[in-house]
């Protein structure tokens, strides 16, 4: 099998490559070293299998794997970790394989034998189950077959229109197949605040809220020329918010 | 207390479902209350207990052999007690206890009967209304075994009437000794429990403490990390173990000791040598020890936690890692300690915002707390994108 290794330790990762050598019939086709590499590069290399280690900067194995879900051809994802009591007893709940470090070889060649594809579901119950269940680092978009990750701290805000929704970063658009009510429960009214029934906007790039010479409220949002409305619904939350 | 059915059913309808309300207002709220009352009043003297909710089976289990032993050697000592202290009432002294013993070890037997038999019922019970319940139940095992040996004595012809002239002093006599004696038992058994909940909280507060220093995903990874130096660099997993060793002995050795402050930065390095194989290149540490004189002393295990917090909220989260910077220096019979680390990017107004003090940052300054007293200073600073940690304590290790 061709096989993806993710893990922020360089000693684990050759671990892991030293122990797949032993096993054989098995290639390494890449190594990444937290979960945004292993999102380009599975996308860049199609493994299929990704070994992934759940604690890592930035983004963590798991959203990695949630992210990954999204390509057309998923790779099995097994992850590996040292100790983590609340992830380990979510991941046996929902069926999914975990090696535990320090890693077997025995137990290594058994898991790559009956390695099986998640499912979203899954890992939005493992997530869910958590001590404090992590909103996404980065939303991912996309393009022709390819996955784009883009920071959600770059997001200027999310539009609904009547089938997708747009993401809204200073430089670019990308059109995601995702509600605006999941995107406002999962990161919650203090990162993105509702202006209108189609619009979140992202606190840390309210400028103003001002009145516009219609006698509507209108958000001004920095890196953006364009103003959005605010619907009269939320024009009271907005000004609540504001006057925090 | 019993009431008769028989005798019910004679009773008009209306004194039947006045009677039945009566039982029930007596069993929903009169007997629960008295329970509690008399509770309460057995544990007044008691210490404070120190857990709330594990407090159950504060009582041995009387269906069991060793608890009924017990019980039949306590009965015994009481009844010799009991008839050395009165007057005769037999031939010989002998037969006197051989009587007395009988009386006693029904009623103790009786109790302990009673007691099993009520054990599923008491455990569901809050702790004081389980023990007034208790001590309730045995004083009516009292007053029924009494009146049974009343009624013994008359159908066996030793007395001449069920109501004999010591009848009244019989009963008030037994009821009292029974309600002093359970009274100090109850007491007793309380006591023990309390004390064996006490231990046991002591042993899962160190057991507590030592996983917190400990850190198991810190163990696991460097495990994890030896076994995959023990192919490519022997002599680098080598280093590594024996440093673990000394870390570790260090941990598990006594927290109230005083090193010199050359010995808590060699313990210091071995730790972050360690680290530093896990983290390779994105862990670098800025060391800037001055000059300490040889008396000066601190406590074991002070910059080692302020490393480990530094590296688990300043390195580890931070994909291509940070500058950890080190100072240690002497001053007016003061150590100065202040250990400073980057912090990751986050969205600034995002609520999960977890703050890096945490538990370990928390036991370090309960410690010098206790250690010094006012005499240490423990500050932290966080500002965006940089934490730091300023301990001062005197140089003389202060009052142990």
């Amino acid at each position: 099998m061709r096989v993806l290794i993710v893990d922020d330790e360089k000693l684990a990762r050759d671990r892991l490559r030293e122990l797949l050598n032993e096993i054989g019939g098995h290639v390494v086709v890449g190594e990444g070293m937290n979960g945004n590499e292993a999102v380009e590069k599975a996308a860049e290399l199609n493994p299929d299998v990704v070994l992934m280690d759940i604690r890592m900067p930035g983004m963590d194995g798991l959203e990695a794997a949630m992210h990954l879900m999204g390509m057309e051809n998923p790779p099995m994802v097994i992850f590996t970790t040292a100790y983590d009591q609340h992830a380990l007893h979510a991941f046996e709940v929902n069926a999914v394989d975990y090696l535990l470090k320090p890693i077997r070889k025995d137990r290594l060649a058994a898991a790559l034998d009956k390695a099986k594809k998640l499912t979203l579901q899954q890992l939005q119950e493992i997530n869910q189950a958590q001590e404090t269940p992590q909103a996404r680092t980065h939303i991912s978009v996309h393009l022709r077959g390819n996955i784009r990750l883009v920071p959600v701290q770059d997001i200027l805000y999310f539009m609904a229109d009547s089938k997708y929704v747009t993401v809204r970063t200073t430089s670019e658009e990308h059109l995601i197949e995702d509600s605006l009510i999941n995107l406002e429960k999962e990161f919650g009214e203090k990162v993105f605040l509702r202006i209108h029934r189609n619009a979140l906007v992202a606190t840390d790039y309210i400028k103003g809220i001002e009145k516009s010479t219609t006698g509507n409220w209108q958000v001004a949002l920095s890196g953006l020329e364009k103003k959005l409305d605010v619907s009269r619904r939320h024009a009271a939350a907005v000004r609540r918010w504001a006057r925090r | 207390m019993a009431f008769d059915s028989t005798k019910l059913s004679g009773l008009s309808l209306q004194v039947h479902t006045q009677l039945t309300a009566s039982l029930r207002l007596l069993r929903d709220r009169l007997l629960p209350r008295m329970a509690d009352a008399t509770g309460r009043l057995l544990r007044l003297f008691a210490p404070a207990p120190t857990t709330t909710e594990d407090d159950a089976h504060f009582l041995p289990n009387f269906c069991r052999g060793r608890a009924i032993g017990g019980i039949v050697l306590i009965a015994e000592l009481l009844a010799i007690v009991i008839t050395l202290v009165t007057r005769r009432i037999s031939v010989s002294l002998f037969q006197d206890l051989l009587l007395v013993s009988l009386f006693v070890q029904w009623i103790a037997l009786s109790g302990a009967a009673t007691l099993c038999m009520a054990r599923r019922f008491l455990d569901k019970l809050p702790n004081s209304r389980a023990l007034g319940f208790t001590y309730l139940l045995l004083l009516m095992v009292v007053l029924v075994v009494s009146e049974a040996a009343v009624w013994v004595l008359w159908l066996s012809g030793v007395i001449t009437s069920p109501r004999p002239e010591w009848y009244a002093y019989f009963h008030i006599q037994n009821f009292t000794v029974a309600a002093i004696i359970n009274a100090l038992t109850l007491r007793y058994f309380l006591a023990r429990h309390q004390l064996r909940q006490r231990t046991l909280s002591e042993a899962r507060a160190k057991i507590e403490v030592l996983r917190s220093r400990i850190r198991p995903h810190f163990l696991f990874n460097t495990m994890n990390i030896i076994a995959s130096l023990i192919r490519s660099a022997p002599d680098k997993a080598e280093t590594a173990v024996v440093d673990m060793a000394d870390l570790f002995r260090t941990m598990l050795g006594d927290s109230e000791n005083l090193v010199p402050v050359s010995n808590e930065i060699a313990i210091a390095k071995k730790y972050l040598d360690i680290e530093a194989l896990r983290l390779d290149n994105r862990l670098r540490v800025d060391w800037n020890v001055g000059k300490f004189p040889r008396k000066a002393v601190m406590p074991v295990l002070v910059l080692q936690p302020l490393l480990e917090n530094a590296i688990q909220h300043g390195i580890e989260p931070i994909p291509t890692g940070g500058v950890i910077s080190v100072r240690l220096r002497e001053e007016n019979d003061i150590i100065h300690i202040q250990v400073t680390n980057p912090l990751p990017r986050l969205r600034s107004k995002s609520a999960a915002t977890p703050l890096p003090s945490e538990h370990t940052l928390d036991n370090l300054r309960l410690r010098l707390e206790s250690h010094y007293g006012d005499a240490a200073r423990f500050e932290i600073t966080q500002e965006p994108e940089r934490f730091s940690v300023a301990v001062e304590i005197p140089i003389r290790g202060g009052n142990p």
